[in-house]
């Protein structure tokens, strides 16, 4: 006859990943969400719980420097994957990067409940493109909704963060 | 998902087909074109051979909505098993004749897309795998255009036309318009638009297109992205833009 703990592992799958570049190994049971697991297990909770429809982009991660909505990503499909919150994005030091300083700089967030995923999709877009035009940006955060700003903060923030980065180069 | 986390689906078993290599990669051999199930939008969008051979689906998946996050990860496989009336995948791959391969117990199977979506709106049940979409390279003197009703750039569609023309002179000798996003399921136009065939492209065949095209659904959608009256109506509207747009797409390809 099963044990108890036998048939809880029975119920679970072994993830291992990279969170933010620490490497992860964890028992899951296969119907835990990216955004359960960070927020819960791991207390990763600047990765925001929104709609969990996947419309809102509150809940955004890179995976392997991709944004994706963990509400609607199950763990256990992100093995051997590199995952990347809001947490992970900060130097060592601790000090903002251009385009988070470019988001306080411009007054890119106001209730900041939507700033991750802005935050986290600029980044990806400035990876692939290092000048967007406004269309460009406005298409790249087309998944991320925001109540506050109108916008036109965030598109001036990625812009900034754009010529920052251009500059650093 | 959505439905997992609001608790209207309780699976119990879960099937992660995500690491299948038979699944993945978009091949070109002896004149057809074969998709991976779980090619995800953001590869139908920037694929070189997609680009080049079938423009039409590679612009459509950058129509998708939901962002780049949904472009990332949503796989065209699950976008058609899904059968979801609102979504763009489907009507573009009517109008492009696509075939899908599906993996059974009992064997493979090769259909038309048209043929399996009359069969069923309800997906392929759990013991079928949609592996590849297998379709022609666009004729180079085809022109094509995706028109999509929608709120925001994020959102679903209220009505959305798939069209791909040639024409022989200022005459239609091509035209396939599949219509999606007003009924349970989209609408496949071509049959219904062949008196045009032969003809000139001009005001009074718009017109001609919009009326057909409007007394096309059976039934009709009723939901947030508009009432049925609004959606037949539409369904004329965007079938008219999309041949207008297809055929401009032609005359410039053309010359
Ligand atoms: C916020 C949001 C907005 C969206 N907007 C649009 C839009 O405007 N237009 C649009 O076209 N789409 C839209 N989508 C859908 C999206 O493009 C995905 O294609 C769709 O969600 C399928 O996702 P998936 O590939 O992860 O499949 P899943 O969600 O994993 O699967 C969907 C279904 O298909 C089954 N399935 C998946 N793959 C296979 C296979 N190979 N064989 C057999 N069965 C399979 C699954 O079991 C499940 O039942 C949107 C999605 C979100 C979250």
């Amino acid at each position: 006859m099963a044990t108890n703990m036998e048939e809880m592992l029975e119920d679970t799958v072994l993830l291992q990943c990279r969170v933010n570049n620490k490497p992860c190994e964890l028992a899951i049971a296969p119907g835990t969400t990216l955004l359960e697991l960070l927020r819960e297990e791991m207390r990763l909770t600047g990765t925001h719980m929104g709609c969990m429809t996947g419309h809102c982009g509150a809940c955004t991660v890179l995976i392997d420097g991709e944004v994706a909505k963990s509400c609607i990503t199950l763990a256990a499909t992100v093995q051997r994957k590199t995952i990347t919150t809001l947490e992970g994005l900060k130097d060592a030091d601790g000090k903002l990067t251009p385009i988070q300083q470019a988001f306080w700089d411009e007054a890119g967030l106001q209730c900041a409940f939507c700033a991750p995923g802005m935050v986290l999709t600029a980044t990806e877009l400035l990876k692939s493109n290092a000048e967007p035009t406004d269309d460009e940006i406005r298409t790249a955060m087309a998944g991320n909704l925001c109540r506050c700003t109108g916008y036109q903060s965030i598109v001036r923030a990625v812009r900034a963060a754009a010529r920052v980065m251009k500059q650093l180069k | 998902m959505p439905h997992v986390n609001y608790g209207r689906l309780m699976p119990t078993v879960y099937v992660d087909i995500g690491a299948l290599p038979e699944l993945v990669g978009i091949t070109e051999k002896d004149g057809e074109i074969a998709i991976g199930a779980l090619t995800v939008h953001r590869t139908l969008q920037r694929d070189a051979i997609v680009c080049r051979a079938l423009p039409l689906l590679a612009y459509s998946a950058a129509q998708v909505g939901g962002g780049w996050q949904v472009h990332n990860r949503g796989t065209v496989g699950g976008n058609l098993v899904a059968m979801h009336p609102l979504y763009d995948i489907a009507p573009v791959l009517l109008a492009l004749q696509a075939d899908v391969e599906i993996q059974a117990p009992d064997g493979v199977r090769r259909a038309a897309l048209g043929k399996i979506l009359a069969e069923t709106s309800h997906g392929l049940g759990t013991s079928s795998l949609l592996t590849r979409i297998l379709l022609k390279p666009m004729t180079s003197d085809a022109g094509w255009a995706y028109e999509k009703l929608k709120i925001t750039a994020g959102s679903y569609g209220s009505a959305n036309a798939a069209a791909v023309v040639s024409l022989s002179g200022n005459k239609l000798s091509t035209l396939r318009v599949v219509i999606g996003a007003v009924s349970e399921q989209p609408l496949d136009a071509s049959e219904a638009l062949h008196g045009l065939l032969g003809k000139p492209w001009d005001a009074a065949a718009g017109a001609r297109v919009e009326s057909l095209c409007s007394a096309l659904p059976k039934t009709l959608l009723d939901d947030q992205q508009g009432d049925a009256t609004w959606r037949r109506a539409m369904a004329g509207v965007v079938a008219r833009r999309a041949v207008q747009a297809a055929v401009a797409n032609a005359q410039r390809t053309s010359k």
